[in-house]
């Protein structure tokens, strides 16, 4: 058939644009790996994470302990690998659920003029207050737990995602296309949800990368503060906090989980930048 | 009385804005017959666009428009209906075509989605059946292969092509009235003309009330029965089209008729301007509207409002001097003439 030739010919298309994106490639692997990381973890650790070993505090990189070991003699290359989890796992859940209120929160902002005054200028309070501050106040308030945790991520990039999406719910919504669907009878929330969000969904997928980037970060310096995933968890963040008394006799303890966090964020931040380029067709390369 | 398909009795539409309320639509009145094209025009911003609109109540939703009047539609007025009595009537009974068809269709779905959403609304079809009768629509307003075309998106069509899938979706529920809001104005004039064609076979076929928003009087003299002329939000003339053509009554309509091209005249002398621009809805003049800009207005004009009087035989205008207008020119002519 001819049409399954077109969209044949249609999906290599796409698939040599991606490939030809330098940054989208670059991003993709190291992100795809962080996650195979997380997901295949009790088979590429070597060690139990939570194993002490007292005789070993502290001991050097080598063939059994690649990271070295930590000032309870539990191996770091395996509390790194088993971070990615917590580590990631909060991020994605704080991202996943950011991204839906965002939306939500969006969309209506957008849609109805007495909403957008009352839900932008909460959303305008929340970002004028540090990141770092709201979150730790948050989980100071809450108590350091994990659910607490991806609550305050969540309630800190909320509004990011909730401008942007409004922002470009607003302009879609002045459309001629939403005017027709509305002379045809289409309620409000129909319009909503069917024929606005769909055009807003590129800048909510790049848009959440680059969150779940930041959540990942803001969860290790949580993490490093003390607020954040507790212990005995490995998260790259609480790892580097156990290291920080040491770090003059045993840099593996934060260079490792340090450099783990970078190519990470480093890997999503690639990742949305790419995908960015490949869905905004104004920014195709000459 | 009542026995129009549609009728608007002194419609009045408010906009809030930053400088104040203003009055875009200041007490129309028109009617709608089945089977009749009936046409509103003017220049931009005289408020034939704010009429239609306000027909369906697309304004309202975001809260920034108050409508006054009443706009009958089988006898009931539709600006007192709920907003889900309004949502039955929107589409189903009353549709509606834009001016720019690159933008009326959304990007993100296929033609075939977007024709079945009116018949999904309202007619309550499974997907199949909707499917089906999508084809059937494209099918109707010309548009070859059909099977093919539903699965595309709208980038991939020409603005023609656009223009008749909303034809087909606007018709998709066999409407009574169907307001086209200058549905031609963004295309070329080859297809300008088969898209009017194609509305006329259709109207004749399913016998439906057109009011059609235009600039182009040429349209109006081909397609259309009658003529309401509109002028910074109200009714200045309401005539028959060949009545109108034959003797149109208001300086305004005079000038525009005077701005077009004709094949026998002197074609190397300007075309005739109507002097100065359309003022701001912010700042109306208190008499007559058009006096300022009016070459035969006088002190009356600029004091006291004239009322939408029958001339003769249903040609509605709103001017003190239509009758000595004529006169001068008339005995001008005969002069003329005589020379």
């Amino acid at each position: 058939m001819g049409k399954h030739r077109l969209n044949r010919e249609r999906n290599r298309r796409l698939l040599n644009r991606m490939l030809a994106n330098r940054s989208f490639v670059t991003g993709s692997i190291l992100t795809l790996l962080m996650i195979a990381l997380a997901l295949f973890a009790p088979l590429i650790a070597n060690h139990d994470p939570y194993e002490m070993d007292v005789v070993n505090r502290l001991s050097k990189p080598d063939a059994g302990n690649w990271f070295g070991t930590d000032n309870l003699g539990r191996d770091v290359f395996s509390r790194v690998v088993y971070a990615a989890q917590s580590s990631m796992g909060v991020g994605l859940t704080a991202t996943l659920i950011t991204g839906a209120l965002g939306l939500a929160v969006g969309l209506f902002a957008a849609y109805y003029k007495f909403l957008d005054h009352l839900l932008m200028r909460i959303c305008d309070g929340l970002m004028a207050m540090p990141v770092i501050l709201l979150a730790i106040f948050i989980v100071a308030t809450l108590g350091a737990e994990i659910r607490n945790l991806i609550i305050a991520l969540t309630i800190v990039y909320t509004p990011t995602i909730a401008r942007i999406i409004s922002s470009a719910a607003i302009v879609v919504k002045e459309q001629t296309y939403i005017e027709a669907v509305r002379s045809q009878g289409a309620s409000n929330p129909r319009i909503i949800w069917r024929h606005i969000m769909p055009n807003t969904l590129s800048p909510l997928i790049v848009q959440a990368t680059f969150i779940f980037a930041d959540a990942i970060i803001l969860e290790a310096a949580l993490s490093f503060f003390g607020a954040g995933v507790p212990a005995p968890t490995p998260s790259w963040g609480n790892i580097i906090y156990d290291g920080k008394n040491v770090i003059y006799n045993a840099w593996w303890m934060t260079v490792f989980p340090g450099a783990t966090i970078i190519l990470c964020v480093l890997g999503l931040n690639l990742f949305g930048d790419g995908l960015r380029d490949l869905m905004d067709p104004h920014t195709v390369k000459k | 009385m009542g026995s129009h398909l549609l009728e608007i009795q002194d419609l009045r539409t408010r906009f809030r804005t930053e400088r104040g309320t203003v009055t875009a639509v200041d007490g129309v009145s028109f009617h709608l017959d089945r089977g009749e094209v009936l046409a509103v025009v003017g220049e931009s911003g005289c408020g034939k666009s704010v009429t239609a609109h306000s027909i369906l109540r697309l304004y309202e939703e975001r809260g920034e428009a108050r409508y006054e009047g009443r706009v009958l539609f089988e006898g009931r007025n539709l600006l007192e209906l709920s907003e889900s009595e309004m949502r039955a009537i929107r589409g189903n009974r009353i549709s509606m075509i834009f001016q720019d068809p690159t933008s009326s269709l959304n990007p993100v779905y296929t033609i075939g989605d977007q024709l079945m959403e009116p018949l999904r609304l309202h007619q309550k079809m499974s997907k199949k059946e909707a499917h089906d009768k999508a084809v059937e629509l494209l099918k109707l307003t010309g548009i070859p292969s059909p099977e093919k075309r539903i699965r595309e998106y709208p980038h991939q069509l020409s603005g023609g092509m656009r223009q008749r899938v909303m034809i087909s979706m606007a018709l998709a529920c066999l409407p009574d009235v169907l307001i086209a809001d200058e549905p031609t104005t963004a295309l070329d004039v080859t297809v300008q003309s088969q898209i009017l064609a194609l509305m006329d076979e259709l109207r004749n076929r399913t016998n439906m009330g057109i009011l059609l928003i235009t600039h182009d009087l040429g349209i109006v003299a081909q397609h259309c029965h009658r003529v309401v002329v509109m002028y910074l939000g109200e009714v200045v003339e309401e005539a028959e089209v060949r009545r109108l053509f034959r003797r149109p009554l208001h300086p305004y309509t005079r000038g525009l008729m005077k701005s077009l091209p004709q094949m026998h005249t002197d074609r190397s002398a300007r075309l005739h301007v109507i002097r100065g621009s359309v003022p701001s809805l912010h700042e109306v003049p208190g008499g007559c509207r058009f006096a300022p800009r009016c070459p035969h207005a006088d002190e009356q004009c600029a004091n006291a409002r004239p009322e939408l009087a029958d001339a003769e035989n249903g040609h509605k205008v709103r001017c003190w001097h239509y009758d000595k207008i004529l006169q001068a020119e008339e005995t001008a002519h005969v002069i003329a003439n005589e020379t």
